[in-house]
């Protein structure tokens, strides 16, 4: 079956980002499909490549590009979530005149338009929620 | 019919009370992460002829023993979780 | 047969960011012409109190975005009852111009009729 999540949940704050990552991970060990994972409001920090949690902390960002990498993985972020939270890629550090870029390889920005296309073209929809 | 996914606690949140107004006749209830604290929140023991589920490993966390877990909830594991996705549909989060 | 998507938006305005983007989330997809219908539930039903002026703390008012829902053709909002009559609101103090607001006793019967639904 075809399957999008909505993630909306930072790493480290609650727990919700990591059932997303373990959920992924069961839907692609049962054999199913995932169209898309979009990354919205607080989520977009699942794509922050310059956050550094201790070496005896889940590195949900290198899980998802792990993840990613493995299976071909369609990981979008929302880019006007992302703006406003301080996520950018270099093409949008430089436009944004910001002293850098930090997304994380694996992840793509993009607009909302891509949730809408993901619940279009998808079977399933699972949102897992932040903590606001 | 519709899966309900509850992550917080009753305790703390609305999030279980607005889910079981918007229950619908053989609708599925599945508690995660903090919502596995429902087991001991009398809420779920009026909820009758309805199947209830949490996640094992959301539970066993939490130090909530089996004990814990009564005879209608059923406790079960990640691919049982993405079975009961693909049985309903749609699929309602609350988270908050 | 289930086609369309719901919203089902049950955060406050102003305290959390997620009555925000949940709207914007809405909007986006009545722009690509998919059919969204928004159910407002528990806290949710104050996003659609008159007379909101969030200047003072710093922030944009939400009702733009409420006044939006029917220029992008979603013309029916439904909302749980329970929850405006829990928070002492009457149907009149919930008035979104151009828009007809449907008042539901049974939230479970509505959501089930939908393909998708996501929570905000």
């Amino acid at each position: 079956m075809k399957f999008s999540l909505a993630v909306y949940a930072a790493p480290h704050s609650s727990q919700s980002a990591a059932s997303a990552l373990r959920f992924a991970r069961a839907l692609l060990a049962e054999g199913h499909e995932i169209y898309r994972i979009f990354f919205y409001c607080d989520g977009v920090q699942n794509a922050n490549s310059i956050a550094a949690p201790p070496q005896d902390e889940t590195d949900l960002t290198g899980q998802w590009q792990a993840l990613q990498r493995e299976h071909s993985l369609d990981l979008v972020v929302c880019i006007a979530a992302a703006q406003r939270r301080g996520v950018l890629n270099q093409r949008e550090a430089e436009r944004l005149e910001k002293p850098s870029a930090n997304l994380a390889e694996g992840f793509e920005l993009a607009g909302l338009g891509q949730l809408t296309d993901a619940v279009a073209n998808s079977e399933r929809l699972v949102t897992f929620g932040g903590t606001q | 019919m519709t899966l309900h996914i509850v992550s917080k606690s009753p305790f703390s949140t609305q999030a279980l009370s607005d889910c079981l107004e918007s229950f619908a006749d053989g609708d599925a209830l599945l508690l995660i992460e903090d919502g596995v604290y429902a087991l001991q929140h009398k809420a779920l023991q009026d909820l009758q002829n309805t199947e209830i589920f949490c996640l094992a490993a959301d539970s066993e966390a939490r130090g909530l023993l089996p004990s814990a877990i009564s005879c209608s909830v059923e406790a079960i594991d990640d691919a049982r979780w993405v079975h009961l996705c693909t049985e309903h549909n749609p699929i309602v989060s609350w988270f908050r | 047969m289930k086609q369309r998507t719901l919203a089902l938006c049950r955060a406050a305005p102003y305290g959390s960011a997620l009555a925000r983007e949940g709207l914007e989330a809405v909007l986006a997809s009545a722009a690509m012409e998919q059919e969204i219908d928004l159910l407002f539930l528990g806290d949710g039903v104050f996003q659609l109190l008159d007379h909101q002026s969030p200047m003072a703390i710093g922030q944009k008012s939400l009702r733009r975005n409420l006044m939006a829902l029917p220029m992008f053709g979603i013309e029916q909002l439904y909302v749980a009852r329970g929850s405006l009559a829990q928070r002492g609101l009457t149907p009149e103090e919930i008035q979104i111009p151009g828009a007809e607001i449907t008042l539901v006793d049974q939230p479970g019967n509505l959501i089930a009729a939908y393909q998708c639904v996501l929570s905000f």
